[in-house]
Protein backbone atom coordinates (compact mmCIF):
# COMPACT_ATOMS: atom_id res chain seq x y z
CA UNK A 1 0.00 0.00 0.00
CA UNK A 2 2.73 2.47 -0.85
CA UNK A 3 1.97 5.65 -2.69
CA UNK A 4 4.63 6.26 -5.32
CA UNK A 5 3.85 9.94 -5.73
CA UNK A 6 1.85 11.49 -2.97
CA UNK A 7 1.86 14.96 -4.51
CA UNK A 8 3.64 18.14 -3.76
CA UNK A 9 3.23 20.01 -0.44
CA UNK A 10 -0.06 21.89 -0.23
CA UNK A 11 -1.24 19.68 -3.09
CA UNK A 12 -4.43 20.30 -5.00
CA UNK A 13 -7.22 18.43 -3.27
CA UNK A 14 -8.54 17.08 -6.57
CA UNK A 15 -5.40 14.99 -6.97
CA UNK A 16 -5.47 13.80 -3.40
CA UNK A 17 -7.81 10.87 -3.93
CA UNK A 18 -5.63 9.33 -6.61
CA UNK A 19 -2.55 9.97 -4.53
CA UNK A 20 -3.79 8.40 -1.32
CA UNK A 21 -5.66 5.10 -1.52
CA UNK A 22 -6.22 5.24 2.23
CA UNK A 23 -7.97 8.59 2.27
CA UNK A 24 -11.40 6.94 2.61
CA UNK A 25 -10.80 5.06 5.88
CA UNK A 26 -8.83 8.05 7.13
CA UNK A 27 -11.76 10.38 6.54
CA UNK A 28 -14.25 8.03 8.18
CA UNK A 29 -11.93 7.91 11.21
CA UNK A 30 -11.73 11.72 11.15
CA UNK A 31 -15.55 11.83 11.26
CA UNK A 32 -15.65 9.39 14.19
CA UNK A 33 -12.93 11.16 16.16
CA UNK A 34 -14.32 14.64 15.48
CA UNK A 35 -17.79 13.61 16.68
CA UNK A 36 -16.39 11.96 19.81
CA UNK A 37 -14.21 14.98 20.53
CA UNK A 38 -17.33 17.13 20.27
CA UNK A 39 -19.34 14.76 22.47
CA UNK A 40 -16.73 14.36 25.20
CA UNK A 41 -15.60 18.00 25.34
CA UNK A 42 -19.19 19.30 25.37
CA UNK A 43 -20.11 16.84 28.08
CA UNK A 44 -17.09 17.83 30.14
CA UNK A 45 -17.78 21.53 29.65
CA UNK A 46 -21.34 21.11 30.93
CA UNK A 47 -20.26 18.89 33.84
CA UNK A 48 -17.37 21.11 34.93
CA UNK A 49 -19.33 24.34 34.62
CA UNK A 50 -22.45 23.13 36.43
CA UNK A 51 -21.48 20.46 38.98
CA UNK A 52 -17.71 20.01 39.12
CA UNK A 53 -17.68 19.40 42.89
CA UNK A 54 -19.87 16.31 42.61
CA UNK A 55 -17.24 14.21 40.86
CA UNK A 56 -14.08 16.17 40.03
CA UNK A 57 -12.14 13.07 38.98
CA UNK A 58 -14.77 11.79 36.55
CA UNK A 59 -15.41 15.20 35.06
CA UNK A 60 -11.71 15.95 34.64
CA UNK A 61 -11.43 12.59 32.93
CA UNK A 62 -14.29 13.54 30.58
CA UNK A 63 -12.31 16.59 29.54
CA UNK A 64 -9.11 14.58 29.18
CA UNK A 65 -10.80 11.98 26.97
CA UNK A 66 -12.23 14.75 24.82
CA UNK A 67 -8.79 16.30 24.35
CA UNK A 68 -7.38 12.89 23.41
CA UNK A 69 -10.09 12.49 20.75
CA UNK A 70 -9.31 15.98 19.49
CA UNK A 71 -5.60 15.14 19.30
CA UNK A 72 -6.35 11.95 17.37
CA UNK A 73 -8.61 13.80 14.93
CA UNK A 74 -5.95 16.47 14.44
CA UNK A 75 -3.26 13.85 13.93
CA UNK A 76 -5.38 12.22 11.22
CA UNK A 77 -6.31 15.49 9.48
CA UNK A 78 -2.78 16.87 9.34
CA UNK A 79 -0.29 14.57 7.70
CA UNK A 80 3.38 14.00 8.05
CA UNK A 81 5.56 12.29 10.66
CA UNK A 82 4.69 14.63 13.54
CA UNK A 83 0.95 14.30 12.95
CA UNK A 84 1.33 10.53 12.70
CA UNK A 85 3.16 10.53 16.01
CA UNK A 86 0.36 12.52 17.61
CA UNK A 87 -2.22 10.10 16.18
CA UNK A 88 -0.26 7.07 17.43
CA UNK A 89 0.07 8.56 20.90
CA UNK A 90 -3.57 9.65 21.08
CA UNK A 91 -4.94 6.29 19.94
CA UNK A 92 -2.65 4.42 22.36
CA UNK A 93 -3.61 6.64 25.31
CA UNK A 94 -7.25 6.27 24.29
CA UNK A 95 -7.08 2.47 24.24
CA UNK A 96 -5.29 2.40 27.58
CA UNK A 97 -7.77 4.89 29.03
CA UNK A 98 -10.91 3.11 27.89
CA UNK A 99 -9.60 -0.24 29.19
CA UNK A 100 -8.43 1.09 32.57
CA UNK A 101 -11.50 3.26 33.15
CA UNK A 102 -13.74 0.51 31.82
CA UNK A 103 -12.39 -1.95 34.36
CA UNK A 104 -12.33 0.60 37.22
CA UNK A 105 -15.90 1.71 36.52
CA UNK A 106 -17.10 -1.88 36.88
CA UNK A 107 -15.07 -2.89 39.93
CA UNK A 108 -14.89 0.46 41.71
CA UNK A 109 -18.04 2.29 40.72
CA UNK A 110 -17.58 4.71 43.64
CA UNK A 111 -14.60 6.31 41.91
CA UNK A 112 -16.68 6.95 38.81
CA UNK A 113 -20.24 7.44 40.01
CA UNK A 114 -21.01 9.67 37.06
CA UNK A 115 -20.62 8.44 33.55
CA UNK A 116 -17.73 9.44 31.40
CA UNK A 117 -17.30 8.52 27.76
CA UNK A 118 -15.03 5.67 28.83
CA UNK A 119 -17.13 4.28 31.72
CA UNK A 120 -18.07 0.60 31.29
CA UNK A 121 -16.01 0.49 28.08
CA UNK A 122 -18.21 3.18 26.54
CA UNK A 123 -21.50 1.32 26.94
CA UNK A 124 -23.36 4.65 26.85
CA UNK A 125 -21.97 5.18 23.35
CA UNK A 126 -22.75 1.69 21.96
CA UNK A 127 -19.17 0.63 22.83
CA UNK A 128 -17.72 2.76 20.03
CA UNK A 129 -15.14 4.18 22.53
CA UNK A 130 -13.54 0.75 22.94
CA UNK A 131 -13.68 -0.09 19.22
CA UNK A 132 -12.46 3.28 17.95
CA UNK A 133 -8.86 3.15 19.28
CA UNK A 134 -8.48 -0.35 17.83
CA UNK A 135 -9.60 0.92 14.43
CA UNK A 136 -7.32 3.94 14.75
CA UNK A 137 -4.27 1.87 15.70
CA UNK A 138 -5.06 -0.67 12.98
CA UNK A 139 -5.27 2.10 10.41
CA UNK A 140 -1.99 3.65 11.55
CA UNK A 141 -0.28 0.25 11.50
CA UNK A 142 -1.73 -0.60 8.11
CA UNK A 143 -0.62 2.69 6.54
CA UNK A 144 2.81 2.91 8.20
CA UNK A 145 4.56 2.31 4.84
CA UNK A 146 2.94 5.45 3.47
CA UNK A 147 5.07 7.55 5.74
CA UNK A 148 7.09 8.93 2.88
CA UNK A 149 8.93 12.27 2.69
CA UNK A 150 6.89 13.17 -0.40
CA UNK A 151 3.66 13.05 1.58
CA UNK A 152 1.65 16.27 1.55
CA UNK A 153 2.20 18.31 4.67
CA UNK A 154 -1.45 19.19 5.02
CA UNK A 155 -4.48 17.44 3.67
CA UNK A 156 -7.95 16.34 4.42
CA UNK B 1 -39.25 22.69 20.15
CA UNK B 2 -42.05 20.72 18.63
CA UNK B 3 -42.07 17.02 19.52
CA UNK B 4 -43.81 15.82 16.38
CA UNK B 5 -41.34 17.82 14.30
CA UNK B 6 -38.51 16.45 16.44
CA UNK B 7 -39.48 12.82 15.90
CA UNK B 8 -39.90 13.55 12.19
CA UNK B 9 -36.31 14.85 12.11
CA UNK B 10 -35.12 11.80 14.03
CA UNK B 11 -36.83 9.50 11.52
CA UNK B 12 -35.47 11.52 8.61
CA UNK B 13 -31.95 11.15 10.01
CA UNK B 14 -32.33 7.38 10.24
CA UNK B 15 -33.81 7.14 6.74
CA UNK B 16 -30.97 9.22 5.33
CA UNK B 17 -28.49 6.96 7.16
CA UNK B 18 -30.14 3.86 5.69
CA UNK B 19 -30.04 5.38 2.21
CA UNK B 20 -26.35 6.19 2.61
CA UNK B 21 -25.61 2.78 4.09
CA UNK B 22 -27.15 1.22 0.97
CA UNK B 23 -25.09 3.58 -1.18
CA UNK B 24 -21.92 2.47 0.58
CA UNK B 25 -22.94 -1.20 0.28
CA UNK B 26 -23.21 -0.62 -3.47
CA UNK B 27 -19.68 0.81 -3.39
CA UNK B 28 -20.88 4.21 -4.55
CA UNK B 29 -20.05 7.75 -3.55
CA UNK B 30 -22.69 10.07 -2.14
CA UNK B 31 -24.86 11.38 -4.98
CA UNK B 32 -26.48 14.77 -5.56
CA UNK B 33 -29.95 13.95 -4.19
CA UNK B 34 -28.34 12.62 -0.99
CA UNK B 35 -26.34 15.81 -0.51
CA UNK B 36 -29.53 17.82 -1.06
CA UNK B 37 -31.42 15.61 1.41
CA UNK B 38 -28.70 16.15 4.00
CA UNK B 39 -28.79 19.92 3.43
CA UNK B 40 -32.60 19.97 3.75
CA UNK B 41 -32.37 17.97 6.97
CA UNK B 42 -29.74 20.35 8.33
CA UNK B 43 -31.98 23.31 7.48
CA UNK B 44 -34.95 21.69 9.20
CA UNK B 45 -32.83 21.00 12.30
CA UNK B 46 -31.76 24.65 12.33
CA UNK B 47 -35.43 25.69 12.27
CA UNK B 48 -36.13 23.31 15.15
CA UNK B 49 -33.20 24.71 17.14
CA UNK B 50 -34.43 28.28 16.65
CA UNK B 51 -37.95 27.25 17.75
CA UNK B 52 -36.48 25.58 20.84
CA UNK B 53 -34.27 28.55 21.80
CA UNK B 54 -37.26 30.90 21.52
CA UNK B 55 -39.34 28.54 23.68
CA UNK B 56 -36.59 28.41 26.34
CA UNK B 57 -36.31 32.22 26.31
CA UNK B 58 -40.09 32.37 26.76
CA UNK B 59 -39.88 30.22 29.87
CA UNK B 60 -39.97 26.56 28.87
CA UNK B 61 -37.74 24.63 31.29
CA UNK B 62 -36.23 21.47 29.81
CA UNK B 63 -34.46 19.05 32.15
CA UNK B 64 -30.75 19.92 32.51
CA UNK B 65 -31.08 23.21 30.69
CA UNK B 66 -27.35 23.68 30.06
CA UNK B 67 -27.04 20.18 28.58
CA UNK B 68 -30.11 20.81 26.46
CA UNK B 69 -28.69 24.04 25.04
CA UNK B 70 -25.34 22.33 24.38
CA UNK B 71 -27.11 19.60 22.43
CA UNK B 72 -29.13 22.23 20.58
CA UNK B 73 -25.93 23.79 19.27
CA UNK B 74 -24.10 20.49 18.87
CA UNK B 75 -26.83 18.88 16.77
CA UNK B 76 -26.08 21.40 14.02
CA UNK B 77 -22.46 20.26 13.60
CA UNK B 78 -22.39 16.58 12.50
CA UNK B 79 -24.15 16.97 9.12
CA UNK B 80 -21.93 19.81 7.80
CA UNK B 81 -18.92 17.66 8.74
CA UNK B 82 -20.41 14.62 6.99
CA UNK B 83 -21.40 16.63 3.91
CA UNK B 84 -17.93 18.13 3.64
CA UNK B 85 -16.26 14.72 3.99
CA UNK B 86 -18.69 13.23 1.43
CA UNK B 87 -17.87 16.00 -1.03
CA UNK B 88 -14.10 15.59 -0.81
CA UNK B 89 -14.20 11.79 -0.51
CA UNK B 90 -15.90 10.69 -3.73
CA UNK B 91 -15.89 7.00 -2.83
CA UNK B 92 -18.03 4.65 -0.74
CA UNK B 93 -16.11 5.90 2.29
CA UNK B 94 -17.71 9.31 1.87
CA UNK B 95 -21.08 7.54 2.03
CA UNK B 96 -20.04 5.84 5.28
CA UNK B 97 -18.93 9.16 6.80
CA UNK B 98 -22.25 10.87 5.99
CA UNK B 99 -24.17 7.76 7.10
CA UNK B 100 -22.45 7.91 10.50
CA UNK B 101 -23.07 11.62 10.99
CA UNK B 102 -26.76 11.10 10.07
CA UNK B 103 -27.08 8.45 12.78
CA UNK B 104 -25.41 10.83 15.25
CA UNK B 105 -27.96 13.52 14.41
CA UNK B 106 -30.82 11.07 15.01
CA UNK B 107 -29.37 10.02 18.38
CA UNK B 108 -28.82 13.65 19.43
CA UNK B 109 -32.38 14.49 18.41
CA UNK B 110 -33.66 11.63 20.59
CA UNK B 111 -31.66 12.96 23.55
CA UNK B 112 -33.02 16.47 22.93
CA UNK B 113 -36.59 15.17 22.87
CA UNK B 114 -36.03 13.26 26.12
CA UNK B 115 -34.70 16.37 27.86
CA UNK B 116 -37.42 18.57 26.39
CA UNK B 117 -40.30 16.37 27.46
CA UNK B 118 -39.09 15.20 30.86
CA UNK B 119 -40.06 18.46 32.61
CA UNK B 120 -42.39 19.85 30.03
CA UNK B 121 -46.02 20.75 30.39
CA UNK B 122 -46.81 20.11 26.76
CA UNK B 123 -45.50 20.35 23.26
CA UNK B 124 -43.43 23.43 22.58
Amino acid sequence: MTTPTAGEPAAATSDERAADPNSGPRRVLIALYAIFALAAISRAAVQISTKFDEAPLAYSLSLFSGLVYLAAATGLILRGPVARGIAWAACSIELLGVLVIGILSIFDSNAFPHDTVWSRFGSGYVFIPVILPVLGLWFLFHTRADRAPTEPAVGR
Amino acid sequence: MNSVFGYSLLTAGLLLAAWLGLQSYRRRAVNGPQIIAALVLEGAILVQSVIAVIAVINGHEPAEKVTFLAYLGGVLLPLPLGIQLARIERTRWGSIALCFTSVVVAVMMLRLLQLWNSHSTGFG
